[in-house]
């Protein structure tokens, strides 16, 4: 065999593996089978302690495996084929052009931590300024594929969309607020670099189609990697919360206008960056927290502390503690609306 | 004797795809050597002004040759890092 023939009859196995998991996905909903475990809390608080974790994780993987295989090698393939050199060639570009990719591309480019803070940096110095870096920053992590795909696929693809326009709205209005206090502009003078985006010197290889599927799947790995460990030590923590945490609690703390504030405070310090929040989130909405705190709760990651430490190193501690107290607010202000809208407050 | 100078472009301290990327680097250039092209590895901030000024706006990790990106936000295999640099020397 010739190597066009071996690549092509690899790209096509490869092919075919990624159209059997997202034919599983396709598959799960015409069956209109849950891919979010199905244990209720009763079931739990029987068991002897040890045997508690185990039950949950069995239950767990014997529905989430199809909706984890389908969020990583989406996140993989989506990460490998967008195309980043166009993105980061406008993201400088100015600073209606700068918002708008910050919004849209942030979801595709930061699947992976890492790239997270060199990207706000980047915008940073290269010309879009601190507005767009902010709003880049607080979009990232809120509306990741990961996070939407399992948000949507555990809880309901109504908080998932909810979620996702929120955030979007949260992390515009942040980055124009920021953009004019004076803080904000001193950091920008700064950082400014003169005559950046020389957009000449990159001519990025193209590998052929089978190598850069191939990235992707290995891509999708190391995601799965980083992030599995502590989604099942995550996990083991849930469902001792739904064993122990007694619903009246979460009846009367996380319900209402208390249960928004108390929820949008606990989501930062208790966010990681592990998809954990997105099943204690579920697990305490089974327990009867209102849909109103469930998206206080979900939206709190922005303002985590790890991230926040981060992003001071570059940024001044007033421009992080601005953003983390309007990104708060917005956690409030969406969680009080949505509750009310949606008549579970 | 010909010289290609490679940056391998991450933030500092590197993250973890970025060491794999100048591993990748490291052995392409080791090969390189027995065909007489000595490879000089920098490592480079992308987050520094220098970086920003010189490429612009970049997906980490990122792989200059030359003073050229050929890759970013993904490893390269070895074998593509050495053709890339072999392009490069001629």
């Amino acid at each position: 065999m010739d190597e066009k023939t071996v690549r092509a009859l690899r790209a096509g196995i490869i092919l075919a593996f990624i159209i059997i998991v997202i034919g599983l996905l396709i598959y799960s909903r015409i069956m209109a089978y849950s891919l979010a475990p199905q244990s209720k809390p009763v079931d739990l608080r029987g068991l002897p302690i040890w045997q508690i974790p185990i039950v949950y994780l069995i239950d767990y993987f014997s529905h989430g495996t199809v909706c984890l295989l389908f969020a990583f090698t989406v996140a993989g393939l989506i990460y490998e084929f967008v195309p980043k050199e166009a993105i980061t060639k406008y993201m400088g570009s100015g600073r209606v052009a700068g918002y708008g990719l910050a919004l849209g591309m942030a979801p595709f480019l930061t699947v992976c931590s890492c790239t997270m803070v060199p990207l706000f940096g980047g915008v940073l110095y290269a010309g879009a300024g601190i507005g767009p870096a902010i709003t880049f920053l607080l979009m990232a992590p809120a509306a990741n594929i990961l996070t939407i795909l399992l948000t949507g696929e555990m809880i309901s693809w109504e908080v998932a969309g909810v979620r996702i326009i929120a955030s979007a709205t949260v992390a515009l209005v942040a980055g124009i607020i920021i953009s004019k206090t004076p803080w904000g502009k001193a950091v920008e003078k700064e950082h400014q670099v003169a005559n950046a985006a020389a957009t000449a010197k990159i001519e990025l290889a193209k590998p052929p189609l089978d190598e850069r599927l191939w990235a992707a799947l290995k891509f999708a790995g190391y995601l799965a990697k980083q992030i599995l460990p502590f989604f099942i030590l995550g996990l083991i923590a849930v469902s001792y919360v739904e064993a122990f945490l007694p619903e009246d609690i979460v009846g009367t703390y996380l319900t209402g206008v208390t249960g928004i504030l108390i929820a949008s405070v606990l989501g930062g310090p208790l966010y990681t960056p592990t998809l954990v929040e997105v099943v204690l989130g579920k697990a305490m909405w089974d327990l009867g927290m209102s849909k109103g705190a469930l998206l206080s709760w979900l939206m709190g990651q922005p303002y985590d502390v790890a991230n926040a430490l981060a992003v001071s190193r570059i940024a001044k501690w007033k421009v992080v503690l601005t953003y983390m107290l309007i990104a708060w607010a917005g956690s409030v202000t969406f969680g009080l609306l949505y509750g009310f809208l949606s008549g579970s407050l | 004797m010909k010289e290609v100078k490679v940056e391998v472009i991450g933030p500092e301290p590197p993250c973890m795809r970025c060491q794999a990327v100048k591993r990748v680097v490291e052995r392409a250039a080791e090969k390189l050597k027995q065909s007489g092209i000595m490879v000089n590895i920098e490592r480079a901030n992308i987050m520094s002004k220098e970086v920003v000024q010189k490429y612009g706006i970049l997906v980490s990790p990122a792989l200059a040759i030359n003073n050229t990106v050929k890759v970013m936000g993904r490893v390269p295999s070895s074998d593509e890092a050495e053709k890339l640099i072999r392009e490069a020397a001629e």
